[in-house]
């Protein structure tokens, strides 16, 4: 048996590291390193959600217009309708003439919401989660590179929204990319109206057309320390009007040591958010313990209140391998979208 | 003056060490500020707050603050402070006055009166047990006090041994300054005249001053008996200026002053019984203060100061054993 050293040895690419002391100065990881593109190709998103859009796409459309899908059969009109698209067992039965109608097959809009809030410059180990995110956002991109499908971005800072408008295809999402990587980063105690929750709104008010959205964030909303599943965070309901008309990616991203809490002695902390500042013992091992038990409630509540706004879930650390974890995610959701993703009674599919 | 509690100092410019202690305490705030500025960022204080319990920061400055007294402590203690120390001592005092005038040149008594006077004052020194302090007047027409009250046997010898003939006898002023002498004892807790007794050896003949008789009542007054010793005889002649004197000894004033003072009068030959004069008196201690070096004390204080921080410092280490 091989002898094991008690401690793990530290990762190559410790770059992001220095967001503990203050906030970085520059994304800490590369526009090639975000998603490996050609691996990606094999996977596909799982669309479940009926789509608008004006050009024909791979995608289930909302209304009737040329495409693969069958939909209602209907009077035949002279000069109007074509004559290959008589559904002749429809006519058969009612002796009148009927065709069939298709539903358009259209293209996919994707809109990305990035968070880059102050506590979003942050990670111990090789990204900080703002770069994560941009990861994320690359990786769900990747996978979306249908036919015409369209990639938007908007980036959020306490200050304002930055649009980044949705374009197709693998070179407008690299560009995409590369501005969200050169965004400048966030100083500390910026303050702003734009909230998680404003920043949902925003989105969900000027991106009007039906499609999927992707909400790239840690979901902790700064002086919330309310750990009980049933009360509702101030973004859940936002989160849930934006999913009652697009199919919603929760991208929820972590540090390691937000869910374990580091023992690194006596030290000052600081909030890069709000100006909480306090002397504290991280090696006191019953408060270690306490801080994560309600560190893990915390995020069973993230997840919940994601749940109950309709919209999926995906937890990304910055310790783990993003791509690996959507990969898995993909090949899930597959069989649970179409249940996950369930439109409130009175909503078209 | 601002230092006027701090103590003297033996070695005053050791004192300069303390320049370190202003910029020990500037670098310590220089510290504590730079920290405060380079916290560590944590992204869920919400939480953090609710769960994990602040820390108190007051036994670190404690520590320090210690630190700090515990250097200014021990520095003072290297500067060797001078402090006034209360040594107790005894202060029941035997005033020996002696009489010096020219009269007691006189010759009856071998070899003079002055020098038999001299050799009794000097056994009665050396018989007078050792706590006692000793005192010695000069009795002239001007009487002074010789030797303030001391234990030290050896000064009052010597103070005796250096007496010379002056002019004039004045008993009842010799017996005011032995009061005087008296009144320089060691100090006692409330401002009571030190017990005490005085032996005048002297062959009387009162010249000049105010009254033996009055002198007598004060020393009653003062509780203070005065012995007195008559040296001479009848016969007894000096030669002043080519002109022979008759100077019998005044036994009757001596005798006087003895018995209106609670003393005892004594005469040359019953030299043996004066052990009664200290005898009589009661012993009182009394405290003296002193000049001493300090230095120990200021030790203990950097001691004490230098452990209470160690405590502060080792309760701010978080792993227990």
């Amino acid at each position: 048996m091989a002898l094991q050293p008690g401690f793990a040895p530290p990762p190559d690419d410790l770059s992001a590291v220095a967001s503990v002391l203050h906030e970085p100065r520059s994304a800490t990881i590369p526009l090639h390193k975000l998603a490996p593109e050609a691996a990606l190709r094999r996977l596909e998103l799982t669309v479940v959600r009926r789509l608008e859009g004006f050009l024909h796409g791979d995608h289930q459309g909302l209304l009737p217009g040329p495409g693969s899908e069958a939909n209602d059969a209907r009077l035949y009109v002279p000069g109007q309708d074509d004559v290959r698209k008589i559904d002749w067992a429809v006519t058969a039965r009612t002796t009148v003439p009927h065709v069939r109608d298709t539903i358009a097959d259209r293209e996919l809009e994707i809109w990305a919401l990035l968070d880059v809030t102050p506590s979003m410059n942050w990670g111990t180990e090789g990204v900080t989660k703002r770069d994560l995110g941009i990861a994320a956002v690359a990786t769900i991109g990747f996978l979306s590179q249908k036919m015409g499908d369209r990639f938007g971005g908007l980036i959020m800072r306490p200050d304002q929204i930055k649009r980044f408008p949705a374009q197709s295809g693998r070179t407008a999402l690299y560009g995409l990319l590369r501005r969200m990587l050169a965004e400048p980063i966030v100083s500390d105690h910026t303050t702003g109206p734009f909230s998680l929750a404003a920043g949902i709104q925003r989105m969900a008010r000027t991106e009007r057309r039906r499609g999927m959205r992707l909400v790239v964030s840690d979901f902790l909303t700064p002086g919330d320390f309310e750990l009980d599943p049933n009360v509702e965070p101030e973004w859940e309901r936002p989160m849930r009007q934006l999913a009652v008309r697009n199919q919603v990616l929760a991208i929820e991203v972590v540090d390691r040591h937000e869910v374990e809490f580091a023992d690194v002695g006596d030290l000052l902390i600081r909030d890069p958010e709000t100006d909480f500042e306090r002397y504290v013992n991280t090696s006191d091992d019953a408060a270690r313990e306490r801080m994560d038990a309600a560190t893990a409630a915390q995020r069973e509540r993230i997840r919940i209140a994601l749940r109950r706004a309709g919209a999926a879930h995906i937890q990304l650390r910055t310790d783990r391998d993003w791509v690996h974890d959507i990969a898995r995610f993909v090949m899930a959701y597959r069989r649970t979208a179409s249940m996950l993703h369930q439109p409130p009674a009175g909503v078209t599919r | 003056m601002i230092f006027g509690w701090l103590p003297s100092f033996l070695a005053p410019e050791r004192l300069w060490v303390l320049v370190v202690v202003p910029l020990l305490v500037a670098g310590y705030i220089y510290l504590v500020l730079r920290k405060k500025k380079t916290g560590m960022r944590f992204t869920n204080t919400a939480v953090l707050s609710r769960v994990v319990p602040k820390q108190s920061q007051w036994r670190r400055h404690l520590a320090v603050a210690l630190s700090l007294a515990a250097l200014v402590a021990l520095s003072f203690a290297w500067a060797r402070p001078n402090g006034i120390e209360m040594v107790p001592r005894e202060r029941a005092t035997v005033v020996v006055v002696i009489d010096i005038s020219r009269s007691m040149e006189a010759t009856d008594v071998k070899p003079t009166r002055l020098e038999a006077a001299k050799q009794a004052a000097l056994s009665f020194v050396r018989a007078l047990p050792a706590q006692y302090n000793v005192s010695v007047v000069g009795l002239s027409g001007n009487p002074s006090v010789r030797l303030p009250p001391t234990t030290d046997r050896v000064q009052a010898q010597q103070a005796i041994n250096s007496l010379k003939v002056q002019d004039s006898t004045a008993v009842g002023e010799s017996i005011y300054t032995a009061l005087n002498a008296l009144q320089l004892a060691p100090r006692g807790t409330d401002s009571s005249p030190a017990p005490g007794a005085i032996v005048l050896l002297s062959d009387g003949q009162n010249t000049a001053g105010r009254s033996p008789a009055q002198a007598a009542a004060e020393a009653k007054k003062q509780q203070v008996p005065v012995y007195t010793i008559a040296y001479g005889t009848d016969n007894g002649y000096v030669d002043l200026d080519g002109k022979r004197e008759r100077v019998a000894p005044d036994r009757e004033l001596l005798t006087g002053i003895a018995q209106s003072s609670g003393g005892q009068a004594f005469s040359a030959e019953s030299l043996d019984q004066l052990n009664k004069v200290y005898n009589n008196i009661r012993s009182e201690v009394g405290q003296t203060p002193v000049k001493k070096e300090t230095t120990a004390l200021w030790a203990g204080y950097g001691l004490a100061f230098a452990v209470v921080a160690a405590l502060a410092a080792v309760s701010l280490g978080a792993r227990w054993p």
